[in-house]
């Protein structure tokens, strides 16, 4: 039987993978479920999501940049 | 219709006017070369990659002149220019990805044997007040630079240049699982990178 709680490792990567397309209904339930329970994969989750945000920013900062 | 009386030849072929492109296009080389410079870190590639870019501009001669938005126009002709010299090198291209091992980058030994994290992720508060620093860009510029070379230009290639998964995995002929391990390396040691030189300090 697969095992039903993730690890931290497998929870991170799960919430990496959700940025790019959508996870199945099993993943999703057991990454939320782990999210509940754990601080440090819960700001993981929130810190990628901030570093797309930067990313995304920074054409925008490279035309600020002007000399 | 309305009158065409904007059309009067003066427009074009003025000595002002080439003037005036001559500033207009050095302004957009510039950034051309900070954008380049960004993804390719060395200045050489990066001058090559812009080089190319404003000579396949000038072909398109007809283009050239009527784009209103010339810079992003230019900018998406430097984006595959900047994948097609790093294929071309073949550097960048991760044909090993799947053997990404602890070597790779602070990331690799984020979590112990049984998958916990070493040093458990902790809260950066309201980060985004950040965007306003010029020091924080330095910074995030920095721990960009500090992955591994291949994984650096597949993480840009997605989160700054926003191309598709799909458009990423046929342009360097990889498989999306590999894609995703290669981004899930690079968010790792971009944020420890980015909690050991900014978050952990007094930034936050």
């Amino acid at each position: 039987m697969r095992k039903l709680m993730y690890s931290c490792e497998q929870a991170s990567k799960l919430s990496s993978r959700a940025m790019e397309e959508p996870l199945g209904r099993l993943d999703r339930s057991l990454l939320r479920l782990h999210l509940m329970m754990c601080r440090g994969c819960r700001n993981f989750s929130r810190q990628i999501a901030f570093l797309r945000r930067a990313s995304r920013k920074v054409p925008e900062v490279l035309e600020k940049d002007e000399d | 219709m309305t009158p065409r009386n904007s059309v009067d030849g003066r427009e074009h072929g003025t000595v002002g006017g080439n003037e005036e492109s001559a500033r207009t296009l050095e302004s957009h080389r510039k950034y051309l070369m900070r954008y380049a410079l960004f993804h390719l870190r060395e200045s050489s590639l990066a001058e090559d990659a812009v080089q190319d870019t404003l000579i396949a501009a000038l072909a398109q001669h007809d283009a050239f002149e009527g784009r209103s938005q010339l810079r992003t126009w230019l900018t998406s002709i430097l984006k595959h220019k900047i994948i097609d010299l790093v294929r071309k090198r073949g550097r960048g291209l991760p044909v090993d990805v799947l053997q990404l091992g602890e070597e790779d980058g602070p990331a690799g030994n984020s979590f112990n044997a049984s998958g916990r994290w070493v040093d458990p992720p902790a809260d950066w508060g309201l980060p985004d007040a950040a965007f306003e620093s010029k020091q924080f860009w330095r910074v995030y510029q920095k721990c960009c630079q500090r992955m591994p070379e291949r994984h650096a230009l597949v993480f840009s290639m997605r989160e700054v240049m926003d191309l598709s998964t799909e458009e990423i995995c046929k342009k360097l002929q990889i498989s999306k699982s590999n894609l995703h391990v290669i981004l899930y390396r690079a968010r790792l040691s971009l944020r420890s990178c980015m909690t050991e030189n900014w978050f952990a300090g007094d930034h936050a």
